[in-house]
């Protein structure tokens, strides 16, 4: 679907461009006072397409080769590096513009000296269709990255569980977090563990001041609100610690007081019977303190 | 007796208003103290109700002791008001009305708080070359980055439209002052207080909740909160008071002949963010007051347990603090604009479409703050609506690009400093504009939200735009300022080194956004190492640059060549008058008979000047100004 609609705006575009220039198209205005000759006009349009026309190429493949993210392990974080990686690469093309014309307009035999400065330069005003043209191309552009990936993407990377595997309970405070999961019967950890492949759901509050939970290796992130429970779901993808991959670890990521940097705890992300096991010998342990 | 020597007694109005300030200081601590003993209020010393209560009439006796009562107040009451010194460098000193000195204090005051804050980004990258914290303690770390952030945020709100929008806004009008020019002053020395609040917070504790104060932590941490919020209260009455006048200097101050049609472009982006400045400053003022009354009055707004909400603070923040970064960039587009059209030699290509640019983000930027907060756990329904307005600021956006594009395109460029200063925002900015669409877009924005990639994107739109326009300005503007050239080598040297520094720096930036550094943090963990010891070093480079450009500065200023009239053959109204221009600006009345624009058109002239005895009615336009 995505590429259809990407394949659909960027052939919609030019059309649009086309159509605008046809429809605002003035006749030709009196004689300039100074113009460039047709032919150098043409030869620049032709070097400068030459060096977009690179950049673009070299530019979307790098996006496309690059993996921005070092480590991806849910499904939101999934979708959000897909947008990253659409929106960069629907980024090049505009960028590769701005630098194609920069960089011909540098290299073109500059004026001028210590003292003076070149002769005036032709008399565009930029009172054709040109800016209208381009207004619409903007516009155009706009709209496709508001509806895609933007609106598109948006419920799939927000929308919570209705009915979750697992429900943990994440409190923060100053400077450390509590993880509990009422469930199981387990509360009050330093480390969060979590099932692979299981619809998770967090409930997340504050003790005294903002905080964020976030989990790099998730890419998504919430705010811990005092007076506010916040609701993160996501399921996790891919198995991993703390101990073996940085990403796997809950920093806080509001500025919260002094120890807001190392405000951290480590994160397992294990497979199902992992966590049964993890859950018993938690289990087992608050028994056997209780006895 | 002449007074314009140059000496201590120069600095007799500063130490005025320093007793005007102690006086009221002990009058407003004396009154607090006396109240709450009459009314039982627990003990009788409270440090920041006391502190708060005394500022007030501090703030007010600085005022006066500095020259609003001898320059301004004293008529109010029958009184002679003191004229202005008109030579010397102790006017820079002193309360003065003259709109010319009124920009050079502020480019001088906020250029010396530029380099200040700078050197904290020196001290916070040295931190930062390791992982575990070079230098400071966690906390310190926290209130140096809070004082860089807080500081950079003034600086690029005033540097450029206080600094270079004074000066040369009246110029390039063609008017001889500000429409209010006392209250132009007071603006001015407004500003002091708000440093010296800055610094001395750090005595009692300093603040280290950023330049944002999010309560509930600006609610609950040291006394230095106090100062901060104090400053950006004072700090926003000057913001709003200068917005003002700049409204209704550009509205009402334009020479004859100067349609709104033919106003250079750099007065259209101080237009355009003193509209912003006047319409939402005290939105953050009004925050930040109730915090401070939250701390020390009993109020409860965004304390949750009591029934306020701290999210609260995070929307009434914002509607200024997004509307504000269009306040640093406006002008700095404006800039741009001005310079690449005088330098390619060429009339600014779509002037109305880049005009259209500059008033369609004012309109926007009102409706596009919740965008700071798609991860604060604010309502989900808010989320769709605010992504679909912060795009469409890319629209106008891409106005001023059409715009910068297509007047260098086939011009032949003059590369001058200023020159490749205006370029480098082009190329800047355009880093900084797409990488301002993923933190738009709500899915990306949850990952990358209060990471390195948010602070490479910040710095990329800030410095990268604002920043080297403001230095490609003064470069440009300095022979009509200073009446001596700069030393063009050094200006070459400083603007590559500070280029690829710059660049070098910030661009590693997003990546360790992706490799999970978040913002303001003291330390970080071991994988993104050698990534921040590389940053680092760009960084040393990045802060040593300034050191050419104030060489530059010094070494010109002293022993430069002298300037003549229009070094740039340029054709804006501030380059018919000598440099530096006389009291009145002008020894003639301009009228103004096209576009400044007209590179390539033959001979039509921006302006001339007035027929011999046309009568000059600049008086008349202030009386009906005021």
């Amino acid at each position: 679907v995505e590429i259809a609609l990407a394949v659909a705006v960027l052939l919609g575009i030019p059309l649009l461009t086309a159509a605008i220039a046809l429809i605002t198209e003035r006749p030709a205005r009196a004689p300039k006072p100074r113009t460039v000759s047709q032919d150098s006009t043409s030869k620049a349009t032709w070097i400068t397409l030459g060096i977009w026309t690179v950049l673009t190429v070299a530019g979307v493949g790098a996006v496309l080769a690059v993996d921005f993210y070092s480590t991806i392990a849910s499904d939101r974080g999934e979708d959000i590096a897909h947008a990253f990686t659409f929106l960069t690469a629907l980024a090049v093309p505009v960028a590769a513009m701005v630098v194609a014309v920069l960089v011909y307009s540098m290299i073109r035999r500059s004026g001028g000296d210590d003292l003076m400065p070149p002769e005036d330069g032709p008399f565009y005003e930029g009172k054709g269709p040109f800016p209208k043209a381009w207004l619409g191309v903007t516009a155009g552009l706009t709209l496709l990255i508001i509806i895609y990936p933007g609106l598109w993407t948006l419920n799939d990377v927000i929308r919570t569980h209705d009915d979750p595997d697992v429900v943990i309970n994440v409190e923060a405070l100053q400077w450390t977090w509590l993880i509990s999961y009422p469930d199981q019967g387990i509360e009050n950890q330093f480390e969060l563990v979590v099932p692979v492949d299981r619809e998770v759901t967090f409930l997340i509050s504050s003790r005294d001041v903002a905080h964020s939970f976030w989990v790099p290796a998730f890419l998504t992130k919430i705010d811990a609100i005092p007076g506010r429970t916040s609701e993160l779901s996501l399921i996790a993808t891919e198995t991993g610690d703390f101990s073996e991959n940085a990403a796997y670890r809950i920093q806080c990521a509001e500025l919260c007081g002094i120890s807001h940097a190392s405000m951290r705890i480590p994160v397992r992300v294990v497979t199902q019977s992992e966590f049964d096991d993890w859950v018993a010998s938690k289990t087992a342990a608050a028994a056997g303190k209780e006895d | 007796m002449s007074r314009t020597q140059f000496g201590l007694h120069s600095f007799g109005p500063i130490f005025r208003g320093l007793l005007g300030a102690a006086i009221g200081f002990s009058l407003g601590v004396g009154l607090a103290v006396l109240g709450r003993l009459a009314f039982g209020a627990g003990e009788a010393w409270d440090f920041e109700m006391c502190f708060v209560i005394g500022y007030v009439p501090a703030l007010i006796g600085w005022l006066l002791g500095i020259g609003v009562w001898s320059h301004w107040a004293k008529e109010w009451f029958g009184g002679e008001v003191k004229g202005d010194e008109h030579k010397g460098a102790g006017r820079y000193f002193q309360f003065n009305t003259d709109h010319k000195v009124i920009g050079v204090q502020y480019l001088v005051t906020f250029l010396a708080l530029f380099l200040l804050a700078g050197l904290l980004a020196m001290l916070i990258r040295a931190h930062l070359i390791s992982p575990e914290g070079a230098i400071f303690t966690e906390g310190e770390y926290n209130r140096v980055m809070s004082m860089h952030g807080i500081i950079m945020v003034a600086v690029a709100v005033a540097a450029v439209i206080g600094g270079l929008g004074n000066y040369f806004v009246p110029l390039m009008i063609g008017a001889d002052d500000m429409a209010f020019p006392r209250l132009n002053s007071l603006s001015f020395w407004l500003v002091p207080p708000v440093a010296v609040l800055l610094l001395s917070a750090q005595a009692f504790g300093g603040w280290d909740s950023g330049w944002t104060a999010y309560p509930p932590l600006s609610t609950t941490n040291a006394h230095g909160q106090v100062f901060f919020n104090l400053a950006i209260i004072t700090f926003g009455l000057s913001s709003i008071l200068g917005g003002l006048n700049f409204l209704v200097t550009i509205a009402f101050m334009r020479a004859p002949g100067m349609t709104w049609m033919r106003i250079p472009i750099f007065v259209w982006s101080i237009f355009a963010a003193a509209c912003i400045a006047l319409t939402f400053t005290q939105m953050f003022a009004a925050a930040v007051l109730m915090v401070t009354l939250d701390r020390v009055a009993g109020t409860t707004f965004f304390n949750a347990t009591t029934g306020g909400d701290p999210l609260f603070y995070q929307h009434v923040f914002w509607f200024y603090s997004h509307p504000a970064v269009y306040i640093f960039v406006l002008p700095g587009f404006g800039l741009t604009l001005e310079i690449l059209a005088h330098f390619a030699r060429k009339p600014l290509f779509a002037y109305k479409f880049a005009v259209g640019g500059l008033m369609g983000i004012v309109f926007v930027s009102g409706f596009v703050w919740a965008h700071h907060m798609f991860v604060s756990g604010m309502n989900k329904n808010l989320m769709a609506p605010f992504l679909v307005t912060t795009e469409i600021i890319s629209i106008p956006t891409g106005l001023i690009f059409l715009s910068a594009l297509g007047t260098i395109w086939m011009g032949r460029l003059w590369l001058k400093t200023p020159m490749l200063f205006a370029l480098a925002v082009v190329f800047n900015f355009m880093i900084g504009g797409v990488t301002g669409i993923h933190l738009a877009d709500v899915p990306t924005d949850l990952s990358l939200s209060d990471t390195y990639f948010v602070v490479a994107h910040f710095h990329y739109t800030i410095i990268g735009a604002e920043i080297f326009a403001l230095f490609g300005a003064i470069y440009y503007w300095f022979p009509k300022i200073t009446g001596k050239m700069y030393d063009e080598s050094l200006g070459q040297v400083h603007f590559w080194t500070m280029f690829v520094a710059f660049n070098v720096t910030f661009l590693p930036m997003f990546w360790a956004g992706f490799d999970g550094m978040n913002r303001r943090v003291a330390s970080y963990t071991g994988n993104l190492a050698d990534l921040n010891a590389f940053i680092s070093v760009a960084a040393f480079v990045l802060g040593a640059s300034f050191l050419v450009f104030l060489l530059n500065m010094f070494q010109s200023l002293f022993a430069g060549a002298r300037a003549t009239a229009n070094p740039w053959y340029a054709r804006t109204l501030e380059w018919m008058t000598t440099s530096p221009p006389p009291l009145e600006n002008f020894e003639f009345q301009p009228v103004v008979v096209g576009t400044p624009y007209g590179y390539g058109n033959g001979a039509q002239p921006h302006a001339l000047p007035a027929p011999a005895g046309a009568s000059d009615d600049t008086e008349n336009r202030r009386e009906n100004a005021e």
